[in-house]
C-alpha cells in the first residue's frame, strides 16, 4: 500500500493488493470488537448529578457520531477492489480519524498493546499491534496534511 | 412586622461552577489532543499544548472552568472527540 498527500489537499491511497485492503477493512471489524460501547465508557465516572440526562440526551447522540464514522470508513472502502486507488478528502478527514482512533482504542482495550513493542507481542496481539500502528500512522498523515491544514 | 424565613433549596444554585477535566489515556495522540483543545475550547496554540502536557505528565487537567450549562457542551464535545473528559464540581 501507498499512502501519500496530494496537491489538491487529499490522501491518495494505492492498493496494491488483497492485503492492503483487508488491512483497511479490518479498521471497522476492530473498531466493532470493542468489549462495550465506546459513549458508555467515555462516560463512566460521570457525575451522579449528570448520569440520567447524560444516559438520556448525550449517549444516543455520541454513538450515532461514533457509528457515523465508521459508515464512512465502510463506504469509501464499499466498492474498491486490490490495485484500485482512492482518495480521503478534508470532508471525511475526521470521520476518518475517529474510526482508526476507535480501532486502536478496541485494540488497546483487548490486547493491551501500549508500552509494548510489537517485537515482544505473540500471535494475534503481534497481528493487533501491527494494524495499531499502521493506524495510527494513517491518523497522522490525516491530522498533518489534512485536519491542521498542514500543507506538509 | 411579619418575620421572613429565607430557604436556600441547593437544587437549584445552577450556577455554581464545574471543572471541565480531561484525563490520559493510552490512544490519543499528542497532537490530536491539542489540536482538539484548539477546536472545541477555541484554546491558542500554546494554552492548548500546556494543558495537553498536562494531561499526559499529571494524568489530568482542568481545561475550562464555568456554567453547568457550558460544561455539558463542552464536555460532550471533547467525547465526541474521543478524548476522556468529565464534569466535576471544584474541589471534588
Amino acid at each position: 500500500m501507498k499512502a501519500a498527500p496530494t496537491l489538491d489537499g487529499r490522501i491518495r491511497i494505492d492498493l496494491e493488493d488483497a492485503i492492503d485492503l483487508a488491512v483497511l477493512r479490518a479498521i471497522v471489524a476492530d473498531a466493532h470488537g470493542r468489549d462495550g460501547d465506546l459513549a458508555t465508557h467515555l462516560a463512566d465516572g460521570i457525575d451522579p448529578e449528570l448520569s440520567e440526562d447524560w444516559a438520556d440526551y448525550v449517549l444516543p447522540e455520541l454513538q450515532a457520531s461514533f457509528n457515523a464514522q465508521l459508515e464512512t470508513i465502510a463506504g469509501a472502502l464499499s466498492g474498491v477492489t486490490p490495485g484500485d486507488t482512492f482518495f480521503i478528502g478534508r470532508g471525511d478527514a475526521e470521520a476518518w480519524f475517529g474510526g482508526l482512533n476507535q480501532a486502536r482504542l478496541a485494540l488497546e482495550g483487548r490486547f493491551g498493546l501500549s508500552g509494548t513493542d510489537t517485537p515482544e507481542l505473540e500471535g494475534e496481539a503481534r497481528s493487533a499491534g501491527i494494524r495499531a500502528h499502521f493506524y495510527q500512522m494513517l491518523q497522522g498523515m490525516l491530522l498533518h496534511f489534512l485536519m491542521s491544514g498542514g500543507n506538509g | 412586622m411579619p418575620e421572613t424565613d429565607t430557604v436556600v433549596d441547593e437544587d437549584t444554585a445552577l450556577d455554581q461552577p464545574w471543572n471541565v477535566v480531561v484525563y490520559d489515556d493510552p490512544v490519543n495522540l499528542m497532537d490530536y489532543v491539542t489540536w482538539v483543545f484548539m477546536k472545541v475550547l477555541s484554546l491558542s496554540k500554546p494554552v492548548a499544548e500546556t494543558r495537553m502536557m498536562e494531561v499526559h505528565e499529571q494524568g489530568r487537567s482542568v481545561v475550562w472552568n464555568g456554567g453547568r450549562e457550558e460544561a455539558e457542551l463542552y464536555t460532550q464535545q471533547l467525547q465526541a472527540h474521543q478524548l476522556q473528559a468529565k464534569m466535576e464540581k471544584p474541589g471534588e
